[in-house]
């Protein structure tokens, strides 16, 4: 049996040249968010964390990036994971998100990109919010590329071949 | 005196071998944005475990509020299993004091093959209404059900179809202009298994078994999560 991660694929069709992307769609300071997941968990799990090929899709569709500060393994969760996004403890969660929201404020981004829906519902319904950065725009990373891309649409005929 | 083997305690079933040899640093606790909440803290989680006060953790919100973020363990320098002594807390809790919605959507998928039971003929209406809107915009788009052969089989996280549909087009798109050969299962779809927070082994192993075995009928090359 066979996985792919997201990351991988997309990476896969930018640098096969399956998908085009125009990067100055998203011209604005733009951050980047590990979910522990993807990242330190997978490190854990499976002996890969998934830090460097999210960030290389990101920068094919924006031209200005910067990294929170700590990131990758040692990146801050949102503080929605473990199903404490859907869990009663709503207090707690949003507390436990102060961190993360620090982190996002002090690199200046106006755009934050999220590879889970977690972490994305998260710092976009919820964080956002509470701490008062309504003006950070939070997007998906298939979301992102899906935003930035260069669609040639098909004939019908072609699709019959 | 007879030496206190905490070993040997009968009730201690949360502390693992490893559990023993935490140094007490509180490395783990510094670096936790919940430390402190509900009285305790990952510290003094190990501390209870290492004692056999299981049932006081078991109880405690703390194992709920933790995120499983795997932050403490990543530092602690005695490499201790910190995420599966968390979760085996949320595991000892009864089913039915397992806060929020998280066991019954674990219950609902066990029934209906998503978390949220949309029904299947309602799950069919609702891609190919969709596929259908985004082919006015991209001709001759489709989202291919149960396609034989695909290269991908995609899960779904069920919240999309349940509250944000248009959300899915955005890997549609992708896969447009990737033309790639890819498939959706029309049964047990749901990409979530919520038998990983709420400790259930015997649930999760069901629901992912039953991924595979759509990726299996379905012959499909690779298969994709995007959770």
């Amino acid at each position: 049996m066979k996985f792919v991660s997201i990351h991988d694929l997309l990476k896969q069709y930018l640098e096969e040249g399956r998908i085009k992307v125009d990067k100055s769609i998203h011209h604005e300071l733009t951050t980047y968010h590990d979910p522990c997941n993807y990242a330190r968990k997978s490190e854990r799990a499976f002996g890969h964390g998934y830090y460097e090929e999210p960030r290389w899709v990101v920068q094919q569709c924006c031209e200005h990036f910067v990294d929170m500060y700590p990131n990758r393994a040692n990146n801050y969760c949102c503080g929605a994971g473990g199903g404490a996004w859907a869990s009663p403890y709503v207090e707690e969660r949003i507390f436990y998100g102060r961190v993360k929201a620090k982190q996002i404020k002090d690199t200046g981004a106006k755009l934050l990109i999220a590879p889970c829906h977690n972490c994305r519902d998260q710092i976009m319904k919820s964080l956002r919010k509470e701490y008062d950065f309504m003006d950070v725009e939070v997007k998906y990373l298939w979301e992102l590329v899906a935003d930035s891309l260069i669609i040639e649409p098909r004939e019908e005929a072609e699709e019959e071949e | 005196m007879e030496p206190l083997l905490l070993t040997k305690r009968e009730r201690r079933k949360l502390a693992s071998q490893y559990a023993e040899l935490c140094l007490t640093c509180g490395t783990c606790a510094g670096g936790c944005p919940v430390t402190g909440v509900d009285g305790l803290d990952v510290r003094k989680v190990v501390r209870l475990a290492v004692l056999g006060l299981d049932q006081e953790v078991v109880d405690s919100k703390f194992p709920w509020v933790c995120t499983l973020c795997g932050r403490c363990e990543y530092a602690c320098p005695m490499n201790i299993d910190l995420l599966k002594l968390l979760r085996s807390a949320r595991s000892m809790r009864d089913r039915d004091k397992v806060p929020g919605v998280l066991h019954k959507g674990v219950e609902m998928c066990l029934k209906t093959g998503n978390n949220v039971g949309i029904p299947e003929e309602d799950f069919r209406y609702l891609l190919e209404d969709l596929a259908a809107e985004l082919a006015e915009e991209l001709p001759g788009f489709e989202v291919p059900i149960d396609r034989k052969g695909a290269k991908y089989l995609f899960t779904i996280n069920s919240k999309e179809p349940f509250a944000e549909p248009e959300d899915m087009m955005f890997w549609w798109r992708i896969l447009y202009a990737a033309n790639e050969s890819w498939t959706v299962a029309s049964k047990n779809w749901e990409g979530v298994n919520w038998g990983l927070f709420t400790g259930d082994d015997a649930a999760m192993k069901e629901i992912v078994g039953r991924i595979v075995q759509n990726y299996k009928e379905l012959e499909c090359e690779y298969l994709v999560l995007p959770e």
